[in-house]
């Protein structure tokens, strides 16, 4: 990730080939957020556009300093699809929650789509859905410790037990990465 | 802030989620930047999170990015680089089509140019030459005449006339004779034509043997003679076409005896 510093400057020289290229290689990840998060195809890909439009326009705010680019382009994506989430709440509250239940049951979204892949789905059940609210559908752990219904600190628990343990299991995949890497 | 409240508390987790307000979020930054170690614990976490959402990724349909790609530009100063780039190429390229084709237009024409001149030249060439032999001649013939003159001329000049025997009634032939400058000049201009196989030739008498003056040209009336010294007479025959060694008597044509 270290050749993204000189494609994250041109990106802030506004430089549309750098914007391409960072696209390529974190609209994915991104979009799966999006799309866990809103669970609506349509609206993921508006929000997608949205946060890359804002990543073109406030690249310059971006500190290398404080962070990763896929952080902070990451903090972009939630904050937008959590702005829609909540301007859609009040009207649903307010006016009629049968619009919420049937919009939840009514989600016009492939379930493959919510499905997690990877190192993480071997985790544990509890670490699993941890992560999953916090990280995938964007809940602030606070929100996240009601829905699984433990106290706070145990949640806290919770991810950074889940979190210690997709280390272990990405540094035997490096590790092994390496071993095939020397081996050829 | 310290590390430790900062670690049992999950902020760096919270923090990086986005979920911490401002004044937290600075808190957080300035731990970071403190502690070296805290904040090789933070990059930790990113590249996990990071790495996990890249395992999680996907794929969204390719119209976006190029909406996404359309819709920066007006926003942009870069595009209007950008647009103005194929037109500054289409103007360049028009340029050049325009040169290329001015080129070629005027290569064509002067390739035409260089046939014609060349074409001239050798006109040119071919007259000069011709010119050249022209003047070659005309000064040979103005020599020629100018010599023919000049002994015609001389006050020392005699003028016999050769008149045509019985074998040549109408024809006579004038002769200009100069003892001084051993010259001697004929007018021809009244000899009767011969056929191509004849030539007349002239002849001087020195005490009764006929010497060899030259055979009279066809193509001329006025022409010089071999001088001979102590003739006693000229005299013209008929001989056969170039000329003979010794003179057909029964056919002299003309005689005069010089003073």
């Amino acid at each position: 990730m270290q050749n993204d510093n000189r494609l994250i400057q041109q990106l802030q020289q506004k430089d549309e080939r750098a914007l391409s290229l960072l696209y390529d290689k974190y609209a994915g990840a991104i979009y799966s957020v999006i799309l866990k998060m809103i669970r609506d195809e349509g609206k993921a890909q508006n929000l997608l556009q949205d946060t890359f439009m804002t990543v073109w326009e406030k690249a310059e705010s971006y500190d290398a300093s404080k962070g990763r680019f896929y952080t902070w382009v990451y903090r972009i994506a939630k904050n937008k699809v959590l702005n829609v989430l909540r301007k859609t709440d009040p009207l649903i509250q307010t006016d009629d929650f049968s619009v919420y239940n049937q919009k939840e049951d009514a989600i016009s979204i492939d379930t493959e789509y919510l499905e997690l892949n990877g190192a993480v789905t071997k985790l544990e059940a509890h670490h699993k859905q941890a992560i999953e609210l916090v990280y995938f559908k964007g809940m602030t752990h606070r929100e996240a410790h009601e829905v699984m219904d433990v106290p706070l600190g145990t949640f806290k628990s919770y991810v950074r037990q889940a979190l210690k343990q997709l280390r272990d299991s990405y540094a035997k995949m490096l590790s092994l990465l390496l071993l095939i890497l020397n081996a050829l | 802030m310290d590390k430790k409240t900062i670690l049992e508390n999950g902020l760096l987790e919270q923090y990086l989620l986005g979920e911490l307000n401002a004044k937290e979020r600075e808190q957080i930054e300035q731990a970071l930047a403190s502690d070296t170690e805290l904040k090789v614990h933070f990059d930790q976490l990113e590249q996990d999170f990071e790495t996990l959402g890249l395992e999680n990724a996907i794929t969204p349909p390719p119209f976006i990015k190029s909406q996404l790609l359309k819709n920066i530009k007006p926003s942009s100063v870069a595009p209007k680089v950008v647009e103005m780039q194929p037109n500054k190429t289409k103007f360049y390229f028009g340029i050049a089509a325009s040169i290329a084709a001015f080129l070629l237009v005027s290569s064509f024409w002067l390739y035409n140019e260089l046939n014609t001149t060349k074409q001239q030249l050798q006109t040119v060439e071919t007259n000069n030459t011709e010119l050249n032999s022209t003047i070659e001649s005309l000064n040979q013939k103005l020599n020629a005449n100018q010599y023919l003159y000049a002994a015609i001329v001389h006050p020392d000049t005699e003028q016999y006339i050769l008149k045509g025997n019985a074998l040549m009634p109408e024809g006579k032939v004038v002769s200009y004779v100069n003892h001084s400058t051993k010259s001697v000049v004929i007018n021809t201009e009244r000899l009767p034509q011969l056929d191509a196989e004849h030539d007349y030739q002239m002849w001087a008498d020195i005490e009764g043997e006929m010497i060899n003056m030259g055979v009279i040209s066809k193509d001329t009336n006025l022409m010089a003679m071999n001088y001979i010294d102590h003739a006693e007479s000229l005299n013209i025959t008929i001989e056969p076409a170039g000329g003979n060694d010794h003179p057909t008597v029964e056919r002299l044509v003309t005689n005069v005896y010089l003073k």
